[in-house]
């Protein structure tokens, strides 16, 4: 079992003939990713790394049947691609894009709110179920198929938290990057819940960082569920020193300002075992 | 980006959010003149335009500025030049800028406004809930951050639309809770209308009024103004981007910016060089943890190159601060070989007389370690962060 993502799992591609696409999605199909079709406007009926291409997402799930959807759009595309992907009802759609501005963000969100569509990302690794199937830019050489559930905040920590359940001699029942931007499609909470309704996973790696309060909402989460999975989680930024901004607003929002500090004790309050070294998040695994 | 508050308070203007008369000036002679053509009697206030909140409280490194901060009321006309004179060219520190301050470049010079009382008021993304939020509050004195904490009750707290105009019950909702009265009405309308539309027309990120003061005839007049722009839509206002402040940013960072990295500096003695934000603040725990603060992180982002690296490397090394050297990169389809060939490019090209150690997790790792060794530079690899951490600390001591 895994979460989200299996190897049959039908998957297409917004914005497949882009060089960016084209290298990454071969790369998922050589995973075994149930690869079905892309999507570039003006490109429908030509094929592309031997898939059908297709003008529109609607075009192309009519003709798939595919549930899924992996973009490689630049960054100011992305609200027509998220807004058009939940259009057609699309289940999953991962955007691995940096840089989107916020306010699209906001008006993706207002979208996906009334919608079945769930987002991760912008600014992701994307999603990888080690063996079966990888909507991203993972690197797959490093992950195993086990049952350690990941997610992370920080893209390139995710990496840091998979090498680790390696080094515990554990492998991953499916590896999540939230996004690393302010707005972000899924977050702890979401990703908690189907990890703790997924039988083979049997505890979660949680890495956390400063801004905002995800944190703190996946703490009241975990707090009332009932023979909770067991969670190790990092939460990154506690040496960074405060300053350097401007105005209050901000912190007016999150009622005062968050150190890592806080996000840690919050965690650990509500039963999660909280590491101050990331590098002794094997230590913890190998405990459970 | 940000810009001063006499940038914003021309963008409140042009939406018909009453300021006080007011205009920059760049010399003590400059600030007279305005002085004397927004007000004929005073008093006047004398304003540092640095980016920072809490300018008043703040304090300058120089001697000669007297006893008064970034933000000075000033009674008769003689005492301008003098008050010009100490603010421009010093250094003011504030809680938001860190001990190292902001040189203050220029003042904005303004007729000073009569209030009855004030309120705050500000716009900002809720990033939980996804929303644009308009915060308001009474704070008759009490500090805004300290309210939020301890009061929270006491912030009203409005998800606006991210379309057309702010509706007339939230107006009036906002009314009723800052107990403003009817005369009030008209002018807090056009001021939350007005800085609802700043904030979608530009792709702000924070409008903040702090304070809106209330004149004796109920008028609103936004007394100071911020506002912050998102960087990654500033490609759909070439008219902001015209009013950054490139004094706002050291030679390094402008350097960064160019290659669009990010940058930034602290006080301790190690530059790091990442691909990302999450595994910069990890970095700099796991040195902070090791007893050795960071002088500054370089993020390459994505698309690590040979190149890149070369750049990042080059910007660091002229950080005077810098004693030691950590490159902690775990690429996608990094190839390792190509970031220790720019390793070795930039050393060759600038030199390299502090100690550097390097982690990365890519493919190729092993004709990088070739690459390195060959170099006769003293460059170590490591295979995890906390090693890497802590070979870099030994290597930094041996060299004192």
């Amino acid at each position: 079992m895994s979460i989200l993502l299996n190897s049959a799992t039908k998957v297409i591609c917004q914005g497949i003939t882009g060089t960016q696409a084209t290298f990454h999605i071969k790369r998922s199909i050589d995973y075994g990713t149930n690869v079905v079709g892309g999507v570039t406007p003006n490109k429908g009926g030509t094929t592309h790394l031997g898939l059908p291409v297709y003008n529109t997402v609607a075009e192309a799930v009519s003709a798939t049947g595919a549930s899924s959807s992996i973009m490689y759009v630049p960054a100011q595309h992305v609200k027509p691609a998220v807004i058009e992907a939940a259009e057609a009802e699309l289940e999953l759609v991962v955007c691995i894009a940096d840089g989107v501005p916020l306010k699209d963000m906001l008006e993706i969100k207002s979208v996906l709110r009334g919608s079945k569509t769930k987002l991760i990302g912008p600014d992701t690794p994307g999603i990888i179920t080690p063996n079966q199937a990888k909507m991203g830019i993972f690197p797959e050489n490093i992950h195993k198929s086990g049952k350690i559930g990941v997610v992370s905040r920080s893209s390139t920590l995710t990496y840091e938290a998979v090498l680790e359940t390696n080094r515990a001699g554990e492998g991953q029942s499916t590896v999540i990057g939230l996004g690393d931007d302010m707005l972000i499609g899924q977050d702890f909470v979401d990703i908690l819940k189907l990890f703790h309704e997924d039988t083979e996973t049997k505890a979660i790696v949680l890495i956390g960082q400063l801004g905002g309060t995800f944190e703190e909402q996946a703490a009241e989460y975990y707090r009332q569920l009932k023979n909770p999975k067991p969670v190790i989680a990092f939460v990154a930024g506690s040496a960074i020193p405060f300053g350097h901004k401007m105005g209050y607003a901000g912190d007016i929002i999150t009622h005062g300002i968050i150190s890592a500090q806080d996000k840690k004790d919050a965690l650990s309050e509500a039963g999660i075992i909280v590491v101050d070294n990331i590098n002794d998040i094997h230590l913890c695994l190998q405990e459970l | 980006m940000n810009i001063h508050e006499y940038q914003a308070k021309r963008i409140l203007k042009r939406y018909g959010i009453n300021i006080p008369k007011g205009d920059v000036a760049y010399t003590p002679i400059e600030s007279r003149r305005v002085a004397s053509r927004v007000s004929s009697r005073g008093p006047w206030m004398l304003k540092a335009q640095i980016q920072s909140s809490a300018r008043k409280k703040g304090y300058f490194l120089e001697k000669r500025t007297g006893s008064g901060g970034g933000i000075r009321k000033i009674q008769k006309r003689t005492e301008i030049i003098k008050n010009a004179e100490q603010m421009l060219g010093s250094t003011l520190v504030t809680i938001q800028t860190g001990p190292k301050g902001k040189t203050v470049s220029r003042l904005y010079v303004e007729a000073y406004s009569r209030i009855e009382h004030a309120f705050y008021l500000g716009l900002a993304v809720d990033r939980v809930n996804a929303t644009l939020t308009l915060l308001a509050a009474n704070t008759a004195g009490d500090d805004i951050t300290n309210l939020a904490i301890n009061h929270p009750e006491k912030i009203l707290r409005l998800p606006l639309a991210l379309e057309g105009k702010t509706n007339m019950p939230q107006v009036k909702q906002v009314m009723e809770f800052l107990k403003l009265s009817s005369k009030s009405g008209n002018s807090l309308k056009r001021l939350i209308n007005g800085i609802h539309r700043i904030f979608l027309d530009y792709d702000a990120t924070m409008v903040e009024i702090n304070p809106v003061g209330v004149l004796k005839n109920g008028i609103l007049v936004a007394l100071d103004a911020k506002i912050s722009f998102d960087d990654n839509a500033l490609y759909r206002h070439p008219e902001i981007k015209r009013l950054q402040d490139d004094d706002e940013a050291n030679s390094r960072e402008l350097l960064a910016a160019k290659y669009k990295f990010g940058y930034s500096e602290f006080d301790g003695s190690v530059g790091c060089i990442v691909n990302g934000d999450g595994i910069a603040l990890a970095s700099m725990d796991m040195l902070s943890k090791q007893g050795v603060g960071t002088a500054c992180f370089l993020n390459v982002k994505g698309g690590v190159d040979k190149d890149k690296i070369a750049s990042g490397i080059k910007i660091i090394v002229s950080n005077p601060k810098v004693e030691g050297i950590l490159i902690n990169i775990l690429g996608g389809f990094l190839r390792c070989n190509l970031i220790a060939d720019g390793i070795v490019a930039a050393a060759s090209e600038v030199g390299l007389n502090v100690p550097l150690v390097v982690r990365f997790e890519g493919t190729n790792k092993e004709e990088a370690q070739e690459i390195l060794a060959e170099s006769k530079l003293p460059i170590v690899m490591a295979d995890n962060m906390e090693d890497a951490v802590k070979i870099l600390i030994s290597k930094m001591e041996a060299m004192e």
